[in-house]
């Protein structure tokens, strides 16, 4: 299970999952070992695990974000920053197709991931959301015990078939480095923990599915410094594993955690509508000390949003 | 501590007003007018309350008065009978057992999964599905003898020629209630928020799965409590059983579906239709009986709401 042993790429779904029939043409619903476990961290230059082309989004016909074309790095944090309301959660609810809940939330363009659209007609969605998990702004733990609320994951992608749930759980809670405060209290409600246990039981819930990829939509927005940093850590140790994207109006959150950064900006149509528009994609450092866009530039020192 | 709460909110509505004063640190005081207003409001509401509770004491005092002297374990334990000395409920009651659990036992499955249906699949924008709704709580109005008519025209006879037996008088009261109970399991349901939902179906749960696993726990609370008192209007009920045509003299208990039956009701209001005084008392026995079994499911209700009420 370690993780950085492989040289392999992307494309490596093909021999490590014999009993797929066809992967090429397989969508997303090949057993997940097949997609991840083999991919080498490079963080510079690093592989795309997704790649947006064109991407808009709408809800109910009115545009919310249009036009984003980015690639997103693979075992690379992206911070996703801009104004309230440009649509950085649309954008990152494009990536596991939760927008797909949201009646009359529509995408065009094309989401590749690793490849595949994801918007393809054969993809199923449940698919997509195993490999690439969420963690929400306001934590939101099942109303169940602490122990159920991380073995639901497994539980429901049969991945405690092959594996011991206790280990599962215990691990999860380990990288998510809640395993101390909790391990008294397996059985007791999550709804009783500190909001910053909670944001991390989500997360630890997150690890625990094994997912490629884990979605952040301001995991630290609710949360105090000490749990805010206690998070941020914990990103940077699962950004070995895992690719991240991350949602924050922090900018120093950005500044601190991420390796690209995305920063939107809410533009005015002619006639009056508005709707979000990436401005500047490019690594964090640039982002903050020396971007091309004025406007980039306005945002993160602070003179505007 | 009341007065000074008044002041405070007093003040500011005064506050543009008297903005001066404000600044002067000098709070004014409470207005007599606005006094007396809020008095004479609270006293409406206690009189109303004290109406309905009025009311409800007479009827329980009557009925106590009445009954309590013949209500004893042979009144409980015997069948009835021509002669009031010898009469009592024990067919009305198991025969009110045993509608109530077929009763349960047809509505809660048919509406859960018809409150899941509506509040977690149908897609509120497709005309059919606002129809449904609206022919649900149109159902939930209409007067309980209509579904005794409907009761009698199918299930008893027509297509499913039930005959007057305790399965069709349990069908019937489950058709009653199955709108009460729709509405109220799709009020508990949509009081599980969305983000239990999307918690799950971010981890890679079908959208069944979430809701099986996560959101219908989290409900069962509410929907067990708007069953249960769904329930107890079903055991009270006693004009539908007249019209699916129960017998009002059953010296026998149920002894499975098919079997003929009476209900406490149907024996309280066969007794009040009798000349003989005695049977009048022995009524008033009766409704003590009902009313201590309404009690009793209601504050189960109450219990299990109280025990898992959750706060999110
Ligand atoms: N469920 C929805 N239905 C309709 N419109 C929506 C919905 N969600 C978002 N929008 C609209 O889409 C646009 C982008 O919203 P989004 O939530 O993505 O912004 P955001 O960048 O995440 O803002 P914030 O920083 O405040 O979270 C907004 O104009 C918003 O009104
Ligand atoms: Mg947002």
């Amino acid at each position: 299970m370690s993780p950085a042993h492989d040289d392999s790429t992307g494309t490596s779904t093909m021999d490590a999952d014999a009993n797929t029939p066809s992967p090429s043409h397989e969508p997303v619903h090949m057993q997940t070992p097949a997609l991840n476990e083999h991919m080498t961290p490079k963080p510079e230059a690093a592989e795309k695990i997704f790649e947006l082309t064109d991407v808009s989004v709408r809800y109910s016909g009115k545009l919310a974000v249009k036009d984003v074309t980015v690639g997103i790095g693979t075992k690379q944090i992206t911070a996703l920053i801009g104004a309230s309301g440009c649509g950085k959660s649309t954008l990152l609810r494009c990536l596991n197709r939760m927008n797909d809940l949201i009646p009359g939330a529509t995408v065009d363009g094309s989401v590749k991931y690793r490849g595949q659209d994801l918007y393809a007609s054969n993809v199923d969605p449940v698919q997509v959301r195993k490999r690439i998990g969420m963690v929400f702004q306001k934590p939101n733990p099942f109303p169940k015990s602490i122990y159920d609320n991380i073995a639901f994951g497994p539980r429901v992608l049969g991945m405690n078939k092959d594996r011991n749930l206790d280990e599962i759980v215990e691990n999860a809670l380990t990288r998510a480095s809640l395993w101390d405060e909790v391990k008294d209290r397996l059985d007791e409600s999550a709804i009783g923990m500190s909001g910053g246990q909670q944001q991390r039981l989500c997360i630890a819930r997150t690890i625990a599915t094994n997912p490629q990829v884990i979605l952040m939509d301001e995991p630290c927005s609710a949360l105090d410094p000490i749990s805010t940093s206690r998070i941020e850590d914990l990103m940077n140790e699962l950004k070995e594993q895992f690719t991240i994207v991350v949602v924050t109006h922090n900018m120093q959150q950005a500044a601190r955690v991420s390796d690209m950064t995305a920063y939107f900006t809410v533009e005015v149509a002619e006639d009056d509508k508005r709707y979000g528009r990436l401005v500047e994609f490019a690594e964090t450092e640039t982002i903050f000390t020396n971007p091309s866009d004025q406007r980039t530039e306005d945002y993160v020192t602070g003179k505007v949003g | 501590m009341n007065a000074g709460k008044r002041n405070a909110r007093d003040a500011a509505l005064a506050g543009a007003a008297v903005e001066q004063s404000l600044a002067a640190d000098h709070i004014p005081p409470a207005s007599r007018k606005m006094l007396w207003r809020e008095r004479i409001f609270k006293a409406l509401l206690i009189v109303s309350l004290l109406v309905g509770m009025a009311v409800l004491a007479i009827l329980v005092i009557d009925v106590l008065s009445d009954g309590l002297g013949t209500l004893n374990l042979s009144f409980l334990t015997s069948f009835p009978s021509a002669f009031p000395k010898n009469a009592g409920i024990e067919s009305a009651i198991t025969g009110s057992l045993w509608l109530m659990a077929i009763c349960a036992f047809f509505v809660i499955p048919v509406g859960v999964a018809a409150a899941i249906y509506l509040e977690e699949f149908a897609d509120r924008r497709r005309w059919w599905n606002r129809l449904i709704e609206l022919n649900i709580q149109n159902l939930a109005a209409v007067p309980s003898i209509v579904y005794g008519i409907l009761g009698l025209a199918y299930l008893v006879r027509g297509p499913l020629d039930l005959g007057r037996t305790v399965l069709a008088g349990g069908l019937t009261l489950g058709l009653l209630v199955l709108p009460v109970v729709v509405i109220s399991s799709r009020e508990a349901l949509r009081a599980v928020p969305g983000s239990i939902r999307e918690g799950a179906m971010g981890l890679g749960a079908t959208r069944w799965q979430a809701i099986w696993y996560q959101v219908l726990p989290a409900a069962i609370p509410g929907i067990s409590t708007g069953a249960i008192l769904s329930l107890s209007r079903a055991i009270g009920e006693t004009a539908p059983l007249i019209m699916v045509g129960a017998a009002t003299f059953i010296a026998f208990n149920p002894t499975g579906l098919n079997s003929a039956f009476t209900a406490l009701p149907l024996q309280i209001y066969n007794w009040l239709s009798s000349p003989q005084a005695e049977f009048k008392i022995l009524a008033a026995s009766a409704i003590i009986v009902l009313l201590m079994m309404l009690v009793a499911i209601n504050s189960v209700a109450i219990i299990i709401r109280n025990r898992y009420e959750k706060k999110w």
